[in-house]
């Protein structure tokens, strides 16, 4: 059952206009990183490109979540759905598989950069391994709060928003807050565990830690349990 | 096969639905009627598991909607009001969606969908897209997907809405063929429809059953009152002084029409006054061209019974 709404899902994505501005934008933008780090005498890595497109996430992974549920509550398709013999996590977890696949597909222009590297000179892969799982990872978290605000609202819009909102908080907070010298030191370890970012500093590093997946799968877990939570009190309103 | 129990439901403080209780008998068609407000919607929201009553309860060839609500749903064929698709998929598409949703199997599926196509005229249209269907087609497609998994409860909300006359016909039709071997709700507030095709209607009216029956005994109840229409060579003058000679007439209103009159005659005792009326005329010489007693359609009762709601 899950597989089968994931599998509309993505299919319904690709049917968006909204779903090529995004893969547009992302190869586009992704590409423009690339290129800037790509100059002779420079190392042979994704690093900056990899960091680089963790920032274009926080506004390309609530652009593909935002129509997930509300553009169901919208158009009334919600009912007939929510009135099928399915349960409220099966229609959670559906919609988020399926932006989850369409994330991956997204990430291939990255995979062409790495080719050229491989032409030109001699990267080492492990970084590049991890930093495309980190993305996932990322991509995972950012979706599943996007499920979660796309359940809130039938505005696509206000989804988009509010994920965007969301996702800034630690993102931004780690950003500006870090270098107050005037942080107590615990309080600068909480901002700098929040944030994404940083997070996925050591994936980008060719680093596999626990406690990295600890927080993103935890994250990702967090949203998706709210998001069932909020679809399951909208039968009650 | 479909009951609800004292099924009320407030929207904050709004009370849409006022200790609603009705019973529906496997293989009954029933029609469920009100004007736009009255509930239907809510109704067969609470029905279907949309939404869950504020007490009372709905169950569903014996499966409680509350606590044993997904095999309640799985027994049942849902229309929404107004038709939702997903307009970028295709019927065929569409359709297997559904049939999953309700764990058919692939063989079963294909089997079914030629068959719930072919039922409601949809064959030529399979590879079509559904935002491209116009709105009679989407409509067909709606009942298909309710019919797919040959469930044996059917609730359609408004199925005919949209519909040109030509397909409403073949709507009926439709009911006529799966009468018997489903439940079948059908909500509107067009009342031939269901008229025509309920065995039974249940009006409803500010969230509580104004009235129900079968659409004669309905007819029957409804034609308390009725009028008799009566056009006679005669002058308007003539026409009233004969009238209200006969000992039952309470009001006639006349209309002149070159040499004929017309006129409507209302009775005090609700009896049936057509009779009087041609024998008085007669007396008089004048010429009876025509004579009906006014139709009293359950549309009329259905107002009254929303009036007499509202008082």
């Amino acid at each position: 059952m899950t597989f089968t709404i994931a599998k509309r899902e993505l299919q319904s994505l690709f049917y968006s206009p909204i779903a090529y501005v995004v893969l547009g934008g992302f190869a586009i933008g992704s590409s423009v990183f690339f290129i800037q780090g790509f100059q002779p005498g420079r190392p042979a890595t994704m690093r900056g490109t990899l960091d680089m497109v963790v920032w274009l996430l926080i506004f390309l992974a609530p652009a593909i979540s935002m129509r997930l549920v509300s553009e169901e509550l919208r158009s009334g398709t919600y009912e007939r759905l929510m009135t099928s013999p399915v349960n409220d996590l099966q229609v959670v977890l559906g919609k988020w598989m399926g932006a989850l696949v369409f994330f991956c597909i997204l990430l291939s222009p990255l995979l062409v950069q790495v080719a050229v590297l491989e032409v030109v000179a001699e990267p080492e892969l492990g970084p590049i391994v991890t930093g495309l799982l980190g993305l996932i990872l990322v991509g995972a978290l950012y979706l599943a709060i996007g499920v979660f605000a796309s359940a809130w609202t039938q505005n696509q819009i206000i989804a988009f928003l509010l994920t965007v909102f969301i996702i800034a908080i630690p993102t931004f907070a780690a950003f500006f807050l870090a270098e107050e010298a005037a942080l107590k030191p615990a309080l600068r370890h909480l901002v700098l565990y929040i944030s994404v970012n940083n997070q996925y500093q050591d994936f980008a590093k060719g680093l596999i830690d626990i406690r990295n997946f600890v927080y993103f799968l935890s994250g990702t877990a967090l949203f998706l349990f709210l998001a069932v939570k909020l679809v399951e009190s909208r039968r009650w309103r | 096969m479909i009951e609800a129990q004292h099924l009320v439901k407030w929207y904050g403080p709004v009370q849409a639905i006022d200790g609603l209780s009705f019973e529906v008998p496997a293989g009954e068609v029933v029609g469920f009627l009100g004007p736009n407000g009255a509930g239907k919607s809510t109704t067969i929201r609470m029905l279907t598991g949309y939404l869950p009553p504020t007490s009372g309860t709905a169950t569903i060839a014996g499966h409680n909607m509350l606590t044993d609500s997904r095999a309640a749903r799985r027994k049942i064929g849902y229309l929404p009001e107004s038709t939702p698709l997903y307009t970028e998929m295709r019927v065929s598409e569409y359709l297997h969606f559904c049939g999953k949703l309700f764990g058919m199997n692939r063989a079963d599926r294909v089997k079914r969908i030629d068959e719930v196509t072919d039922k409601c005229g949809l064959s030529h249209n399979k590879r079509r897209v559904i935002g491209q269907l116009s709105k009679g087609n989407r409509q067909r497609v709606g009942i298909a997907q309710a019919l797919l998994h040959d469930p044996p409860v059917l609730i359609l909300d408004e199925p005919t809405s949209g519909l040109d006359p030509q397909q409403t016909l073949a709507f009926r039709e439709l009911v006529q063929e799966l009468r018997g071997k489903h439940t079948i709700m059908l909500s509107s507030h067009i009342l031939p429809e269901i008229e025509r095709s309920a065995d039974r209607v249940i009006i409803i009216a500010n969230g509580r059953i104004a009235a129900q029956g079968t659409p004669a005994e309905l007819r029957e109840r409804a034609s308390q009152g009725g009028a008799v229409l009566v056009e006679a060579k005669a002058s308007p003058e003539q026409m009233t002084h004969t009238l209200q000679a006969i000992r039952q007439v309470k009001a006639v209103r006349t209309e002149k029409h070159g040499d004929w009159c017309r006129a409507v005659i209302h009775s005090k005792d609700q009896s049936d006054l057509r009779e009087p009326v041609a024998q008085a005329l007669s007396a008089k010489g004048f010429t009876i061209r025509e004579m009906h007693l006014e139709a009293p359609t359950l549309e009329r009762y259905f107002v009254e019974a929303v009036v007499r709601r509202g008082a």
